[in-house]
């Protein structure tokens, strides 16, 4: 039998000098190379955001300095129809975004994740759209739905229904636009549910099969449960990115008509940028976030209940 | 030793840019004086090309002036000058589109150029009124203007054997000839050419003048009242409801915006409109259409012509030195001169503002038409909040004018909301 038996240490002393310095050493290099990012992070990144987070409470139009207001910009929220309207109409796109991209990238990923020729194909063309400027999509959505022009209305002529005012009609405004929005990011969350399902073991699929398993128990008990944490991240991220949705609306109705397709972020850009009222456009950017914060802790506190990490 | 030298480089290259940032200073020789001079112009535009060159003769011919210019499209120009004025980075002189001139100026951003403006002569120039504030002072000095008239399809109306118009049309003369000009060659049931452009989402070129023709008034005592909610201004876009409606001779909102951002100003050039509302840029795409085209003063309504105008105007930073805002004033009085607005108006961009220029450098036939429409205009009811309020009201006027919301109510919750941005900001303020 081996006793091992260990020099006791004095424990006051610490560690030797050269273990010290060598420490300190790795710690000023850990600090070097993390420097660019953690000078990014602090200059870019958590500077502005303390600084809007002190311009929300403050009257600020860029010009002269901020008069501190306290929490008059959030007041003025509450009362400020235009702002909830916004909310509604990004909450509505939401509504219509989020679960038809969410299914529609599933689908679409199920449908290329066979081992069939010219697939590689196929996932590109469905995900050029995705690294397309809005600039092009929406030229390319104006001749799909163009009141005169567009495709969508002579096909709407061929079946015999009535052409639509897609893009200039409030009630359709929003639907047309989240079809937009999905066709340009469905790739994307594809790509995304194409990596959940191949890692998901073929042989649970053929240990089904033998069982006796018919297609739809597979994609009921497998399918979905093996892609659970994927589908878990798509709602978050499209949750997050409908939510700040901007680019989109800017280019293609600037918020119109009358409005109907104005989104919080294109009210808060108006705010700050086109109306000087940087202060008020702070505090609307606060309250975005602040919602965009609640959603996603939602989300992940449901997530224990459906979402499985293999 | 390494630790000194970073810091020493650290120094040196912070030193480097403090002194890039002081660039609107001296410009190193004794009385030298660099200017940063900001306009809003497309990359490789004419404009941008000929104000290069006015630069250039400027500079010129005042050596210790130089000159760097901050160009950039119209949208970016005024989103990046914003976010200069915040950090104390504005160009020390820059092109404001007139309608932004008091915004700027109501937030302390510009000089006050009145005690400059005394010493020119007034009579001189076109626009200079326009740029009062309600206490008479002046933040911008004329560059170029624009008001609306009547652009009308010599060719269209030749075959259709219509009478061109006349300074004495009323908006009855205006309807009756419209619908003459009104034509479905391809008898789809919808017209190929329509007789008149009513709506544009520009509201200059569109139901601002025409309120105001039917005796209405969209802001009044000093700017500072939304005055629109009027029977007059009813009647104004009623009559233009029935033209895109009932009397079918003009393209409908859904229509209109249909074509596209910026479409609806080639209509007009394109044909698919015999007569329209335009201001003098809109000569442009007409010429280089080689449509044969007319220009008349507006019709004349109950209230008038209702006549309005833009005036680009120079203006000048408040943080300018005072040297900097001499070179800036030096540079403003250059580009009014006769010769330089000559050379802008060769452009075909605005009405040069230097009356001189304008007597002989716009062309004979239109010219007088926009100068005498000048003359007799209104401003477009500018005032601190002037962008926010007038989308706030363009916004219902616009369901009116959709048919989405009755015409009364659309122009009593425009009045309404209006006015709330108007008196969210002067709330306290007498003048």
């Amino acid at each position: 039998m081996t006793v091992l038996t260990r020099k006791a240490r004095p424990v006051a002393a610490g560690p030797p000098a050269t273990a010290r310095t060598r420490r300190a050493r790795e710690r000023a290099w850990a600090l070097a190379f993390a420097s660019p990012y953690l000078l990014h992070l602090v200059a870019l990144t958590a500077w502005p955001v303390l600084a809007s987070l002190f311009f929300s409470m403050t009257d600020y139009d860029l010009m002269s300095p901020p008069t501190f207001v306290g929490f008059g910009n959030f007041s003025r929220l509450l009362g400020d129809e235009v702002f909830w309207r916004t909310l509604g109409n990004t909450a509505y796109f939401a509504v219509l975004f989020v679960p038809t991209q969410t299914a529609l990238a599933l689908l679409l990923a199920m449908a290329l994740n066979q081992r069939l020729r010219g697939m590689a194909l196929f996932r590109a063309a469905y995900f050029v759209p995705v690294v397309s400027s809005w600039v092009v999509v929406a030229y390319v959505a104006d001749s799909v739905f163009n009141p005169q022009t567009g495709i969508a209305n002579q096909v709407l002529a061929l079946v015999g229904l009535p052409a639509e005012n897609w893009l200039q009609d409030p009630a359709l405004v929003i639907p047309t636009l989240a079809a937009v929005a999905v066709w340009k990011g469905v790739g994307y969350m594809m790509v995304l549910f194409l990596a959940g399902l191949q890692a998901i073991p073929e042989e649970r699929y053929e240990a089904a099969k033998i069982d006796g398993a018919s297609a739809w128990n597979r994609f009921r008990y497998i399918t979905l449960p093996g892609i659970s944490g994927t589908t878990f991240l798509v709602l978050v991220l499209t949750s997050i990115e409908t939510l700040q949705s901007f680019e989109q609306v800017y280019v293609m109705t600037d918020g119109g008509p009358h409005g109907a397709s104005e989104l919080t972020v294109l009210y808060l850009y108006r705010q700050g940028f086109q109306f000087f009222q940087m202060g008020y456009a702070s505090a609307v950017a606060w309250v975005l976030f602040v919602l965009v914060l609640v959603l996603t802790l939602v989300q992940f506190r449901l997530q224990r209940r459906w979402v499985h990490y293999a | 030793m390494k630790v000194r030298m970073l810091a020493a480089g650290t120094l040196a290259v912070l030193a480097l840019a403090g002194t890039a940032s002081c660039g609107g200073g001296p410009a190193g020789e004794p009385g030298a004086v660099t200017l940063r001079l900001g306009f809003y112009a497309g990359a490789g535009d004419p404009a941008d090309t000929l104000m290069r060159e006015l630069v250039k003769e400027f500079t010129a011919a005042n050596p210790s002036i130089k000159v760097q210019l901050e160009v950039a499209p119209y949208v970016k120009f005024f989103e990046r000058l914003r976010t200069q004025i915040a950090g104390g980075q504005a160009p020390q002189v820059w092109l404001s589109d007139g309608v932004l001139v008091q915004e700027f100026a109501a937030r302390g951003a510009l000089a006050d150029l009145t005690d400059r403006v005394r010493t020119v002569d007034a009579a001189a120039y076109s626009g200079l009124e326009l740029n009062r504030d309600g206490k008479g002072r002046v933040h911008g000095f004329p560059q170029g203007a624009q008001t609306p008239v009547l652009f009308y399809n010599k060719k269209l109306f030749a075959e259709a054997g219509v009478a061109e118009p006349t300074a004495d049309w009323t908006y009855d003369d205006l309807a009756a000839a419209a619908r003459k000009l009104t034509k479905d060659t391809n008898g789809d049931g919808r017209p190929d050419t329509y007789g008149f452009r009513a709506y544009s989402p520009g509201f200059t070129e569109s139901w601002w003048p025409i309120v105001k023709a039917f005796g209405g008034d969209v802001v009044t005592d000093g700017n500072r009242k939304v005055a629109i909610d009027t029977p007059e201004s009813r009647a104004a876009l009623d009559w233009m409801l029935a033209a895109m409606g009932k009397d079918g001779f003009a393209p409908d909102y859904v229509t209109t915006e249909s074509f596209g951002k910026g479409a609806v100003h080639t209509l007009f050039a394109t044909g698919r409109v015999a007569m329209s509302y335009g201001i003098y840029a809109r000569t442009l795409p007409a010429m280089s259409a080689k449509v044969d085209f007319g220009v008349a003063p507006l019709p004349k309504g109950p209230g008038g012509r209702g006549n309005v105008a833009i005036v680009n105007s120079w203006v000048v930073s408040k943080a300018a030195t005072p040297e900097q805002a001499d070179a800036a004033w030096k540079w403003i009085t250059y580009f009014s001169g006769e010769k330089p607005q000559s050379r802008w108006a060769e452009l075909g961009e605005a009405i040069p503002i230097n009356k001189k220029a304008a007597a002989t450098a716009l062309p004979a036939d239109r010219g007088p038409v926009f100068l005498e429409a000048l003359d007799a205009s209104d401003t477009l009811g500018t005032n601190a909040v002037w962008s926010e309020y007038t989308e706030a009201l363009a916004k219902r006027v616009n369901e009116a004018l959709s048919g989405a919301t009755p015409v009364a109510e659309a122009l009593a919750t425009g009045q309404k909301e209006a006015q709330q941005v108007i008196d969210r900001f002067y709330a306290g303020q007498t003048q």
